[in-house]
């Protein structure tokens, strides 16, 4: 059932597939084509980048989130529902709320920013190169986190509470108890929280489209939305090529993933 | 300073960082909505309490907020059960027969959870135009429904082979069919996990962006983050107050799944990509 369009789009990537022209079979020009687009190049590297910036960091904070939560604490239960805010608000609503945020006017980051002395000058966020960036990764990392850190709680709460005694018996401090115990033992839910953010990543589309549309000048475009532009403008098969690009990207990481998967088998 | 203490005190901090940053976006949305002037930090004015955004976008028809909040809630709601009544069945199958290939059933379904969306939308947007589909509910519910039913049937497989076998051997001694087995033997006991699929189901749908910012064009079907998303005035500025309003009623119908069933949304992403 899904199987099927992806096919579709495979054979409509080999065709001259524009708008008002007669359809042909020209393949490979598609994939000549895409190698030749600077543009194309331009999105498969902010797509990389992105994706490994934003899994990076989310990692790192969906692990202390999970820490925290894995803990008793007083209420408990209202910060589980916090966290899982972000992650179930649409992500072309919460576009908009961070296009607000970051408004270069009357945006309250730059307010902040601007009352606490941190800059002299209004920040221009999504006018710029880097400005786009950093909003972006930020509104991701903001939805994201939060999928990593129940992710990894489950794989912290697996964890049996006597392993703890045992090595603070042994005589194992809290550094050591972090990196040889809870690190290792989380692995699992490590490699599966990596994995999944990373193929989705890859595919991200929502928020850039929403957020800065791609810009400035292209610098945040990723494949999906670059893809999607070909398409609207008519031009189905050089869009299917790319999307055929996209689909081999994240298949390859969900095979990595299996491999991952049996190879965890395997160990236990 | 104990260790105990230090302990403490770092819990806290976390726990109000993590406030601060889930909380903060949504905090703001929400005042903004209220605001008579949206744009007040730049005028170096105060805030001003109003709910002129929410009269506005609820009582002016042609900015369609509620229609596409009615459009995202029934494609979710459909989509939701059809899903998890599909994925019980098969789950049911998978878990409770014999047959080659069962094994690497799992691992399919991951590999099919994964395709990127762009790769389809393509193909579906001819599709359901030859079928003179587009702008309507169908062009959305069939395919959530098969965007969703991988994880929807991991879910459910991880729910199923946990019950023990005999219960259905039991039930089939007794001279129940497989139907009335799964029915009213497994469906009863498997609830919990039933519902971590619909709710998560309904959430994937109602959440999701790309097919409906491409098979939709009017408030006919369009949901409410397309919605949201191409909101703008009608002189070209872009109201930032009846945005908001707008973003705080799009929201509210997941905040409330997200604080009634916390422990089911988590245990289903939890459970969905952890045990397989």
């Amino acid at each position: 059932m899904i199987l099927l369009p992806v096919i579709g789009t495979l054979i409509t990537s080999f065709y001259r597939d524009v708008a008002f022209m007669p359809r042909a079979l020209t393949f490979p020009d598609n994939y000549v084509r895409l190698f030749a687009d600077s543009r194309f190049w331009q999105s498969v590297r902010f797509t990389l980048l992105f994706t490994l910036l934003s899994v990076s960091i989310e990692l790192i904070l969906g692990l202390l989130f999970a820490l925290l939560l894995n803990e008793a604490l007083p209420g408990r239960g209202l910060l589980r529902i916090m966290l899982l805010l972000p992650w179930a608000i649409p992500n072309a609503v919460s576009a908009r709320v961070w296009e607000l945020i970051y408004n270069y006017q009357f945006g309250i980051l730059n307010y902040l920013l601007m009352t606490l002395g941190l800059v002299s000058h209004p920040v221009n966020w999504l006018g710029t190169q880097s400005g786009a960036m950093l909003a972006v990764l930020a509104a991701d990392i903001w939805k994201m986190t939060p999928f990593v850190a129940i992710i990894l709680l489950a794989g912290l709460s697996a964890i049996p509470r006597e392993i703890y005694s045992q090595a603070m018996i042994d005589g194992a401090g809290m550094r050591q108890r972090f990196f040889h115990v809870t690190l290792k033992l989380i692995k699992p839910a490590l490699v599966v929280a990596v994995l999944f953010r990373t193929v989705d990543s890859i595919r991200v589309f929502d928020l850039l489209y929403v957020l800065t549309g791609g810009g400035p000048g292209g610098g945040t475009t990723s494949l999906s939305l670059y893809a999607y532009k070909y398409y609207v403008s008519g031009d189905l098969g050089y869009g299917s090529a790319m999307s055929v690009v996209v689909f081999l990207i994240a298949f390859g990481l969900s095979l990595v993933y299996i491999r991952l998967g049996r190879f965890r088998e395997a160990v236990q | 300073m104990t260790d105990a203490r230090r302990l403490g005190i770092m819990k806290l901090a976390g726990s109000i960082f993590l406030i601060a940053f889930a909380g903060a976006p949504i905090v703001w949305m929400a005042v903004i909505s209220f605001a008579r002037h949206p744009e007040f930090l730049a005028r170096g004015a105060s805030f001003a309490f109003s709910l002129g955004n929410y009269r506005d976008i609820l009582t002016d028809p042609s900015l369609g907020i509620l229609q596409y909040l009615r459009n995202s809630v029934i494609v979710s709601s459909i989509s939701a059960l059809l899903v998890t009544a599909i994925a019980f069945v098969s789950a049911y199958s998978v878990t409770r027969m014999q047959f080659r290939f069962r094994s690497s059933i799992p691992i399919v379904l991951l590999a099919v959870s994964m395709f990127p969306q762009i790769s389809i939308v393509g193909y579906l947007f001819r599709l359901m135009t030859s079928l003179a589909w587009i702008n309507t509910y169908p062009a959305l519910i069939f395919p959530y429904t098969a965007i969703v039913l991988p994880l929807a049937v991991w879910l459910m497989m991880s729910t199923l082979s946990q019950l023990p076998r005999d219960l259905d051997k039991a039930a089939l001694i007794d001279g129940a069919s497989r139907w009335r087995t799964m029915r009213s033997v497994i469906l009863p006991i498997a609830m919990p996990g039933v519902i971590s699929t619909l709710i998560l189901a309904f959430i994937f749908s109602f959440n999701e962006f790309m097919f409906a910012l491409m098979l939709t064009t009017d408030y006919g079907a369009r949901t409410i983050p397309v919605g949201i998303a191409l909101f703008t005035g009608l002189h070209g500025e872009t109201p930032y107050g009846q945005i908001m309003a707008g973003a705080v009623i799009a929201v509210l119908p997941v905040v409330v799944l997200a604080a009634l069933f916390q422990k089911r949304i988590i245990q289903g992403l939890a459970g969905g990509s952890l045990k397989g």
